[in-house]
């Protein structure tokens, strides 16, 4: 049997504690490069806050994160994202009063050497990076609509335009924080489909609530309840197991 | 348009309205001196516009880096012998590194605690003012700045019309830098942390970073303006570093509107014309700013210029329907 490749995304005991509660302990994680890697668990199992500690938004109480062997677990959101980490947001977080173009264009830029300190020439002086954003749009299914104002676009559209911007800066590992969540059918199926497209060619962590995708798209999903992973593996492996039916799944599998 | 809002371009109608105006003011105010007070409040206030419309900071500070670049061009004038020219470009530089220092402090707090912040670093200034009181002549003022030629004898600013024009030349540089950011790369990564500061930073731009810089920057402008006070009024009165003069640059940027520079002229403008015009006819007049300042933040949220803005935009639409 082949060595198995050294994981893209590995974390340790990452324990967080906000005051006496405990949000996330001894969680210990691997993703392997080119995996679409689900996270599920009951709402308050601590999903959200795993992201914003894996991706840079807040420091763990203990633990380590490491990418492709580097130790991150210091370093703020913003340089992570220049080591190839992006993601999306639970509750959209785009820039409202900004043309869906602009959006796009921003998370470009973020990621273009000294291009966001450029002051004294326009913003359309290079053809790559519009480009980029054609091809963005695109992706995402809103070329028709590059010119909205991004605030004016459906729920779907926004979560669309959310997932667009985490692939803006090419990143290695996308983190996906429930991209489905609140939409039409349509648009469901519409943005499975791009979620699965992104593997192999990228690495996907995902959160969503819709066990129907997850357990079609997902190689691997790891269970939280109340901070702790209780259960990983494939997903036949976790639609059989006795103690996840127990603390989340329920009857309706 | 409201450039800091959505970007706009350079140069444009506004860039072309501003240049004019600038050259007609001294022909339609009553006195060049008017015109020149105008210009150095308009300058100071842009610093105050830039960082609260493109930026979303509201800096309570802008008063000290205004009295900064008063005193060190005044000191420089009046000590050191150098030429209108490169005294006015030291003070704007050191205005520039101080505000990015203090920044570097400030910004590693949000909201109201950054306002307070640089409430404090304003209130410091004036106090440092009175302790430095051998080089700043504490509350007399630096008197008797001399006005030399701009640059190693070549440039004489003999009379107000040239004082004006030296003047009117800076304000319209400083006009076209702001205008020029507001749509540029780092522009648009400033708007963006206005917008939305946390997804600024998920998208990898080191959002405390930019703020210092748009702080320094503002800083620069602000000791721009306050060395053309001191050029324009040959004295610093210690009112240029008090904490009114923060105030002061405020009200004008709300009162002009902060959605684009050019409200940094009208604010600046409205409330120079009105405090001569009103002073004459009631000592308290401060008070009718206070009404117009309530009225403004109640109905006219954009200010005058914004207003005015949306006011033309409305008729052109009008007029193409009809």
């Amino acid at each position: 049997m082949a060595e198995a490749p050294p994981p893209l995304l590995a974390a340790r005991g990452l324990g967080v504690r906000f005051g006496d509660f405990r949000a996330l302990s001894e969680v210990t994680l691997e993703v392997a490069a080119g995996a679409l890697h689900a996270i599920i668990g009951p709402n308050g199992a601590g999903k959200t806050t795993l992201f914003n500690v894996l991706t840079g938004r807040l420091r763990p109480s203990e633990g380590i994160v490491t990418l492709a062997g580097r130790d991150v677990t210091r370093l703020p959101a913003h340089r992570r994202v220049h080591l190839g980490m992006a993601r999306s947001f639970q509750v959209t977080n785009i820039f409202a009063d900004l043309t869906v173009a602009e959006n796009l264009r921003l998370a470009i830029q973020a990621v273009d050497g000294w291009e966001p300190w450029v002051f004294w020439r326009g913003r359309s002086a290079l053809p790559a990076a519009a480009g980029r954003v054609e091809a963005l749009l695109e992706e995402a299914g809103l070329a028709s609509r590059a010119a909205w104002r991004a605030g004016d676009l459906s729920h779907g559209g926004q979560r669309a335009l959310e997932i667009g911007m985490a692939l803006a800066a090419d990143p290695r590992i996308v983190f996906l924080d429930e991209p489905l969540a609140g939409m039409g059918i349509d648009d469901v199926h519409r943005t499975k489909e791009l979620i699965h497209n992104l593997v192999p060619a990228r690495t996907v962590v995902l959160i969503e609530h819709n066990m129907r995708v997850v357990l079609d798209i997902a190689d691997r999903i790891t269970v939280l309840a109340q901070g702790r992973p209780i259960a990983e593996g494939p997903p036949a492996a976790i639609r059989a197991n006795a103690a996840v039916r127990d603390a989340y799944l329920g009857s309706g599998m | 348009m409201s450039a800091f809002r959505e970007g706009g371009h350079f140069p444009d109608g506004t860039t072309l309205g501003v240049g004019a105006a600038l050259v007609a003011l001294p022909f339609l105010l009553p006195s060049v001196t008017l015109a020149s007070e105008l210009v150095v409040f308009a300058v100071a206030t842009l610093s105050c516009t830039f960082l609260l419309g493109l930026v979303g900071l509201l800096s309570f500070g802008q008063g000290l880096f205004f009295g900064l670049g008063a005193y060190v061009s005044g000191v420089l004038l009046r000590e050191h012998g150098l030429g209108t020219l490169p005294a006015v470009a030291a003070a704007a530089g050191f205005s520039f590194l101080a505000a990015g220092l203090l920044a570097f402090l400030a910004v590693r707090r949000q909201g109201v605690y950054f306002v307070m912040l640089t409430l404090a670093f304003a209130q410091m200034g004036y106090f440092a003012m009175l302790a430095l009181k051998d080089v700043t002549g504490g509350e007399n003022g630096l008197t008797g700045v001399p006005r030399p030629p701009l640059l190693a004898g070549a440039g004489t600013l003999s009379g107000p019309e040239a004082v004006y024009a030296f003047l009117a030349g800076l304000a319209f540089a400083a006009y076209l830098l702001v205008q020029r950011i507001g749509c540029s790369p780092f522009g648009s990564v400033l708007r963006a942390i206005r917008q939305n500061e946390a997804r600024a930073e998920a998208l990898g731009y080191d959002t405390r970073r930019f703020k210092i810089a748009a702080f320094a920057l503002a800083g620069l402008l602000a000791g721009l303006a306050g060395a053309m006070h001191t050029v324009f009024l040959g004295f610093v009165p210690p009112n240029a570093i008090e904490l009114e003069m923060s105030e002061r640059l405020i009200i004008m940027a709300i009162i002009g509107g902060a959605g684009a520079p050019a409200g940094a002229f009208v604010g600046a403008g409205f409330y120079v014309l009105m405090a001569d015009w009103l002073s004459t006819l009631w000592p308290r007049w401060l008070m009718l700013i206070g009404v117009l300042l309530i009225a403004i933040v109640l109905f006219l949220r954009e200010g005058v210029w914004g207003g005015a803005m949306l006011l033309l935009a409305r008729l052109r639409r009008a007029r193409r329907r009809g």
